[in-house]
């Protein structure tokens, strides 16, 4: 019965994806035109993304709120029918949200910022919040935040971030053990749903892994300059994406071709001639989306299974659609807002 | 007793300059809760930094009581004193901001010193088994060697990962002791890639263990230094101890008026959040009840006179999501007020079930256990628990008293059904009767939440909902239709066609209405009408059946006392006796709180489902705290 419930109820949520042809079209539609789509679309929130509280300045984070508020309220519908495991599964997909509130407030108590500004900049985690960000913002400095953190539901992740950032004192370390520690919690969720979940949803995973696991690490060797070995500490150790053994060898290797040259057969015919990190994870990221959208289909996979497909398109959509609105905002040609929403990072530092 | 007290929303014209007095003033009133100004005529919000820098000193002035305990209460009473204004409040935030600094600077090194005090005793450990080893240490740890080692430990679950790593720098790592999450190893690899394997061991939290060189070569001179270094921490352990006593007793005295301070400033810092504002102007808007707008008005004129303007009017039918609600319950129904909060606050102009749901609570709890004696006992420990438990000791002595009541009916004393003759009948004589009685209940009870759900809606002005929903009269007859021909089917009324007609008339109405009103695309919406609609059927009937579990525990207490008859007639005297003290100790405590519980769950999610929305806010003024 629940299962039949979600299928439906993910079935119907299904006609709210946007395809390529509808997205490319609103950037060149007008004004009234682009407001009336999102009307229609059930996005009326985010018509007015760009108007700050008090009506007056341009307000970018607001947009960021509005999509994640969002996706929260469309995750909670979904997660209602789920059993425990799946429903924790979910819960913590959304903590990535909260994982970016932690790395603000890190960032913001690094530069001394006063607490009513930081607390401005969290994205609202409604009934989703793991942690008292209040409090957090109170904290008097970065030690203070440390300690209240590590009394958290991030205690793990957070006191090896803590323990990294004492010996290097350099902030990218704090964020990336931060994102490190969360997608291994991840990974091992899922490791524990296999089973009931089947195999599309290890692949789903399969292919979320390698994309994070290769942007990253081209990222971190050839924009950062960091040597192998700790670039292969700084990538996720999981069952999932490419193993343990070919990130190793692909560490290894002088530039980006090279890498790419090196990669499994799968991977390496549908990202050659790929120029630079962002189309690597474009062209990733569009595959992992094609997946998605198989699994979506009905009958395809278990109900649970569809709902985090959905969850992943909706997602990319309402970041497509934030793109557009960013750039037309900013009076961006359309080529460079068409450019820009193919290769929006996600979830990443 | 049935409604929130009407509720007229006030807009405050005042002086920017007198903010502060002004909110003070309402405080003391103590019934003026704020709401959101629209930013119409006013954009600016005038109290935002006022509000910022409160919020912090609070939390700063917190968590110094926290860590150094609340200095001694001043006696004076705050009405005579005046709010702090920003300046005094900015002056107050820094003052608490360099103490609560110094504090936390003692603190952290307390905490230091106690991460010091457990690596001290880690490297005990560890130098008692490098003891052992079979290791030139000297020669190992030498800086000019071609082989480049450390010794030091990290997190357990890094290890693996850090190995992987590692190999790619040609070090290797051993681990040879582990101590809580910390796995203890030695790193060793070429020197000339020394720097790229401390890169890795740096962002995996490696912490190094610094050996002295006297104890690489003597390792047996280790406990003297470990004492040594003992002693050394003790110092400064006791110097931080100091400093922190040294702050205490210098920042005590002020912290208390910083207390008083922050306490004064609380309702500017409250009512600033929504205050609205231009220039001198400023606007607060917000909830207070219709009885006391007079005596507001009055209070106002004696201290602002001529320096304020004052719109009023009362919140239309489509306004209720947005006012606060404000009960005010007679003295001996007040108890029973948290058991309604624990499903929510009414919503403004709807029905409070406070009194029907108290009195069907009690009904119903008395029924399930009813019994003299068991429920004479509940009232004892009712009575017992008082001073812990405060007011909600009078819904155990209710309950209690109601349990004696059916037990005088059931004819039941600790079980003995033969001490006094049943006024009424012992359940388990007649459980079919009881049994029906009890479904009669449940009927009664559901048209009843339906009556007031229609009523809740009407006065809403969603009359379409009070007629077509699944709650509403559509729903009603639906269900009286479908009771006639059950009884009908039964022999208890007469059959006739017009009865399914109704059902099925009613059943068309309620998914139309739904179809159209629902959101989405016709076809979701179609396919949640009928989704709700057969939850709806399915829920009233399940409901009903449900009340059935009334007659169940009152069977199950029959049943219980009859097992412990059952167990302590085959022993002796004493043992026949302490196992009817057990049993019926078990009796009141267990079975009582589990038909508490099941009493709660009727009445929650057959009963205030169908018709309390509870999504009300709870009317809360501005108040002035003695100290935060």
């Amino acid at each position: 019965m629940a299962s039949a419930y979600l299928d439906t109820r993910v079935s119907l949520y299904a006609h709210r994806l946007w395809d390529d042809a509808t997205l490319d079209h609103l950037v060149d539609v007008s004004e009234a035109e682009l407001v009336e789509t999102l009307a229609l679309r059930g996005l009326p929130q985010l018509i007015g993304g760009f108007r700050a509280a008090d009506g007056a300045t341009p307000d970018a984070r607001s947009l960021e709120q509005r999509i994640v508020a969002q996706l929260l309220e469309e995750t909670r519908v979904l997660m209602r029918p789920l059993g425990d495991g799946q429903r924790g599964f979910l819960t913590y997909w959304t903590a990535r949200f909260e994982v970016n509130n932690l790395k603000t407030l890190l960032r913001g108590k690094l530069i001394g910022e006063r607490p009513a500004a930081l607390l401005a900049s969290l994205t609202p985690m409604g009934g989703f919040a793991r942690v008292d960000e209040t409090a957090l913002a109170h904290a008097e400095d970065l030690a203070e935040l440390l300690r209240r953190l590590e009394a958290s539901p991030y205690a793990a992740i957070v006191r090896e971030a803590r323990h990294a950032f004492e010996q290097t004192h350099d902030p990218f370390h704090l964020d990336a053990a931060l994102d490190r520690g969360y997608y291994e919690g991840l990974g091992r969720r899922a490791e524990a749903l296999e089973r009931e979940a089947g195999a599309g949803f290890v692949t789903l995973m399969d292919r979320l892994f390698a994309r994070i696991n290769l942007v990253w690490l081209l990222r971190y060797r050839f924009n950062y300059g960091l040597p192998p070995a700790q670039v292969y500490y700084l990538l996720i150790a999981s069952r999932y994406g490419l193993s343990g053994a070919r990130l190793r060898d692909l560490v290894g290797r002088e530039g980006i071709d090279a890498v790419l040259a090196a990669l499994p057969a799968f991977w390496r015919t549908r990202l050659a001639g790929a120029h630079g990190i962002a189309e690597v994870f474009a062209r990733m990221e569009q595959l992992a989306a094609a997946q998605a959208r198989a699994l979506l289909a009905p009958g395809k996979a278990a109900a649970f299974v569809r709902a985090f497909a959905y969850l992943i398109l909706r997602e990319r959509d309402l970041r497509a659609v934030r793109g557009i609105l960013r750039g037309r905002h900013l009076g961006l040609p359309a080529r460079a807002i068409r450019q820009a929403i193919e290769r929006a990072p996600v979830g990443s530092h | 007793m049935f409604r929130a007290e009407p509720l007229i929303e006030l807009r405050l014209w005042i002086l920017a300059s007198e903010a502060q007095d002004v909110a003070l003033l309402l405080a003391r009133f103590g019934a003026f809760s704020p709401a959101p100004a629209a930013p119409d005529a006013l954009p600016d919000v005038p109290g935002k930094a006022y509000a910022e820098v409160w919020d912090e000193a609070r939390t700063r002035c917190a968590k110094l009581v926290e860590l150094c305990g609340a200095p001694t209460a001043d006696a004076t009473p705050l009405a005579a004193d005046v709010a702090p204004t920003l300046d005094d409040l900015v002056a107050l935030n820094a003052w608490l901001k360099t103490v609560w600094s110094a504090c936390l600077a003692c603190h952290e090194g307390q905490a230091v010193i106690e991460q010091e005090r457990a690596r001290l005793a880690e490297l005990e450990a560890t130098l008692a088994k490098l003891e052992h080893l079979n290791v030139d240490l000297d020669s190992l740890l030498r800086p000019d060697g071609l082989l480049a080692a450390d010794i030091g430990s990290l997190p357990a679950g890094s290890v693996k990962r850090v190995g992987e790593a590692l190999t790619m720098t040609g070090f290797v790592i051993a681990r040879f002791a582990q101590s809580g999450d910390q796995v203890f190893a030695v790193v060793a690899g070429p020197r000339p890639r020394h720097g790229e394997a401390r890169g890795v061991l740096a962002q995996a939290g490696w912490r190094e263990l610094s050996v002295p060189a006297a104890l690489r070569t003597h390792p047996g001179a280790a406990r003297a230094w470990l004492e040594e270094e003992r002693r050394r921490l003790e110092a400064r352990a006791g110097a931080t101890c100091s400093r922190l006593d040294a702050l205490r007793g210098e920042f005590a005295p002020r912290l208390e008026a910083a207390r008083r301070q922050l306490a004064l400033a609380q309702p500017l810092a409250e009512a600033a959040r929504v205050a609205r504002g231009k220039g001198g102007l400023a606007a607060l808007v917000g909830w207070v009840p219709e009885r006391d707008v007079a005596a507001l008005r009055a209070r106002l004129d004696a201290r602002f006179p001529g320096r304020y303007a004052f719109d009023a009017r009362r919140p239309s039918a489509g306004e209720a999501r947005g006012v606060p609600t404000l009960v005010r319950d007679p003295p001996w129904l007040a108890p029973f007020r948290p058991l309604v909060e624990g499903y929510g606050t009414p919503r403004y102009g709807e029905f409070d079930p406070l009194l029907p749901f108290s009195l069907l609570y009690l009904l119903l709890f008395g029924a399930m256990f009813g019994d003299v004696g068991h429920g004479g006992a509940l009232v004892l420990l009712a009575i017992l628990l008082m001073p812990r438990i405060g007011r909600l000791a009078w819904i155990g002595v209710a309950a209690g008293l109601v349990s004696m009541l059916f037990g005088l009916l059931y004819g039941s004393v600790f079980g003995y059904e033969d001490i006094l003759a049943p006024v009424w009948v012992s359940p388990l004589a007649d459980p079919f009767r009881l049994l029906g009685i009890a479904t009669g209940l449940g009927v009664g009870f559901l048209l009843l939440t339906l009556v007031i759900n229609v009523g809740n809606q009407l006065l809403a002005g969603q009359f379409a909902r009070a007629l077509f929903d699944a709650n509403g009269v559509a729903g009603i007859a639906f269900y009286l239709a479908v009771l006639a021909l059950l009884g009908g089917m039964a022999g208890v009324v007469g059959q006739t066609w017009a009865v399914p007609a109704a059902a099925a008339v009613a059943l068309a109405i309620i998914v139309a209405y739904k179809s159209v009103s629902g959101e989405g695309s016709p076809g979701e919406r179609v396919l949640v009408a009928a989704i709700e609609l057969l939850e709806s059927a399915i829920g009233l009937f399940s409901n009903t059946l449900s009340f059935m579990r009334v007659a169940a525990f009152s069977f199950n207490h029959v049943a219980l006392t009859m097992a412990i008859f059952t167990l302590a007639s085959g022993l002796s005297a004493a043992a026949h006796g302490i196992t009817l003290v057990l049993g019926n100790s078990v009796i009141v405590v267990l079975e009582g709180g589990v038909v508490a519980i099941q009493a709660l769950r009727l009445v929650y999610y057959e009963g205030f489902a169908r018709f309390f929305n509870a999504d009300g806010k709870p009317f809360t003024p501005l108040r002035l705290a003695e100290t935060i």
